[in-house]
């Protein structure tokens, strides 16, 4: 099936789920994998895993709420048409500070600063009141009406989610396929070699990183019309542990898999409370996790592509 | 004695004393060149030589400790290396580490392309781009056409060689410097790699260091011996092939023995 039939049948499934598939599972994977593919994008094209994605999409949320409707108090309207533009320009500038920061570290030093640049953040947000309103953040967000249709409504979030996540990994193609996008891969291959063709390292690493504070920012965005509200535990550790774990199980080397991952991880984190004791679910969450990891080290998205691979070469054995 | 730091700018390099010092070790010392626009330059000489420790100072990769280097004239002895690649030089690597997920057409894109373009370098490529066109040409002349659609990393030695080529002839370079571009390749592919830089284009004059001998001879017109860091003999290949001085160093014995 081409990925315009995958999109033709997910679109359609509102037509058949119900609000809490649609809402707790399907939603929910979509902005956790418009997230997490801002790291997959950076880890496969740059091959700098960034701990910081989940700061990123914070710093968008942060935004929405800061100047948007909430029942707090803190910050000022705008209009959205004002505000989710000014959000996405936040993160993809933050990203692209990140980049600054980091642009010279790779392996587990880029792992160490983008950690600390999360942890931080997470620590301001719960100390600062003017602009994050301390560690109780902001709540009564709502989501915006367009052209009548309320975002609030379960099959227009979703929509819009599938949306985004479509169009995302539209630009994650082209963004490849860009000069710009070149140099990027370039960068992850052999940098001194870049150089040695008069081409500097940083603006393409500054540029990846902000284009993944671009898709962070937008997932963002989705995660706090979603949530309706935002907190410093949004940007905490957890959060951040959440986004590399949906990278991994989908396949931190393939774009895509962060979508995999994320349905993987939601399924997960809603219905192992249901097989297990409650006091018990999070052992059988890192179980499954384990597994996965063990079973299949380039997650699920290496593992479909090397059993559809053996797959497509017995069928030819067999006809020959 | 030569004079020192007066450049002529009719030479396409002008090496004046040039020196290397890694602590108190000098891997090269004292060594004047001149090579003439469009010439085909030769440096030979064994292991240890300090042939690449001379190319590394030719290019910028390291910056040298004593003399000068000129190019058309103009002193670039201290000039950072993207700098003396704008000016026109450029090199090949003994160790080829290219881009080893991109086509070898991305990767002739890259070369000519470099960081120009602005915002528009965030936009997909268009098949009509003139950098692509002129990546298919440097292909074509590099012997690559036949797969610029595969990966670098699914390239034969000898092939990943060729690639080199093409990329140091980006942008029309005026001085190419290629650090043994045979090292590696086995007998079957040398006769393609000496044709390679025998086609070369005339104006673009070429500084070749080769450890292989009937190579270097073949395809240059002058040829530079260096033998512990030092010239020891400089020549036209027959001049070379007759220097007792040269066979000591290399076979260990004179010429005829």
């Amino acid at each position: 099936m081409r990925p315009a039939g995958y999109l033709l049948f997910l679109a359609l499934l509102p037509l058949v789920l119900n609000d809490f598939w649609l809402t707790l599972v399907a939603t929910r994977a979509l902005i956790l994998g418009i997230i997490a593919l801002s790291l997959t994008f950076l880890a496969t094209y740059l091959g700098v895993v960034s701990f910081a994605q989940a700061t990123l999409a914070g710093v968008a949320g942060y935004t929405i709420a800061y100047f948007g409707p909430n029942t707090v108090g803190v910050g000022f309207e705008l209009p959205f048409l004002v505000s989710i533009p000014l959000a996405l320009i936040l993160s993809t500038i933050t990203g692209g500070a990140i980049g600054l920061i980091a642009r010279q570290s790779r392996g587990i030093y880029a792992i160490m600063i983008t950690l600390a640049i999360g942890v931080a953040f997470f620590y301001f947000t719960r100390q600062n009141y003017a602009l994050f309103n301390g560690w109780t953040g902001f709540s009564g967000i709502r989501a915006p009406e367009i052209a009548g249709v309320s975002l609030r409504d379960p099959a227009a979030l979703y929509l819009l989610s599938l949306g985004t996540a479509a169009l995302a990994m539209v630009l994650v193609a082209g963004f490849v396929r860009s000069p710009m996008g070149l140099s990027v891969q370039a960068v992850r291959d052999a940098p001194g070699r870049l150089l040695a063709l008069g081409i500097p390292v940083t603006t393409p690493i500054v540029t990846a990183f902000a284009f993944s504070g671009f898709l962070a920012g937008s997932g963002g965005i989705l995660n706090i019309w979603y949530q309706e509200r935002i907190s410093s535990f949004s940007v905490g550790l957890g959060p951040i542990i959440d986004i590399l774990i949906v990278s991994v199980i989908g396949g931190l080397r393939h774009p895509s898999g962060a979508f995999v991952g994320a349905v993987v991880f939601v399924l997960l984190d809603t219905f192992a409370v249901d097989l297990i004791d409650r006091e018990r679910f999070n052992t059988l969450i890192g179980a499954v996790l384990l597994l996965i990891v063990i079973v299949a080290p380039n997650g699920l998205q290496q593992l479909a592509k090397d059993g559809f691979g053996r797959l497509r070469q017995s069928n030819s054995n067999a006809t020959e | 004695m030569p004079v020192r730091n007066t450049h002529n700018a009719a030479n396409a390099l002008e090496v004046r004393g040039i020196g290397k010092r890694f602590g108190g070790f000098w891997a090269v010392r004292d060594i004047d060149l001149t090579v003439r626009p469009g010439e085909r330059r030769a440096i030979l000489g064994p292991n240890g030589a300090g042939k690449t420790s001379l190319f590394n100072v030719l290019t910028g990769d390291t910056g040298a400790s004593a003399g000068t280097i000129a190019m058309f004239g103009e002193d670039i002895t201290r000039v950072p290396i993207q700098k003396r690649i704008k000016r026109g030089m450029r090199r090949t690597y003994q160790h080829a580490n290219l881009f080893d997920s991109l086509t070898v057409r991305e990767t002739l894109f890259l070369a000519v392309a470099g960081q120009r373009g602005g915002w528009a370098q965030l936009l997909p490529l268009k098949t009509s781009d003139p950098r692509r066109i002129e990546a298919e040409r440097l292909a074509e002349i590099a012997g690559v056409k036949d797969f610029v659609d595969r990966e670098v990393s699914d390239l034969s030695h000898g092939q990943r060689r060729q690639l080199e080529v093409g990329i140091a002839l980006a942008e029309n370079p005026k001085v190419l410097l290629l650090d043994e571009p045979a090292a590696g390749l086995s007998p079957a592919e040398r006769p393609k790699l000496s044709a390679l830089l025998m086609s070369l284009p005339k104006n673009v004059t070429v500084v070749l260091i080769e450890h292989d001998m009937d190579i270097a001879l073949q395809t240059s017109e002058s040829v530079s011996v260096l033998h512990n860091g030092r010239l020891l003999a400089e020549g036209s290949p027959d001049d070379i092939m007759q220097n007792d001085d040269v066979h000591k160093v290399y076979i260990g014995g004179s010429h005829g023995h």
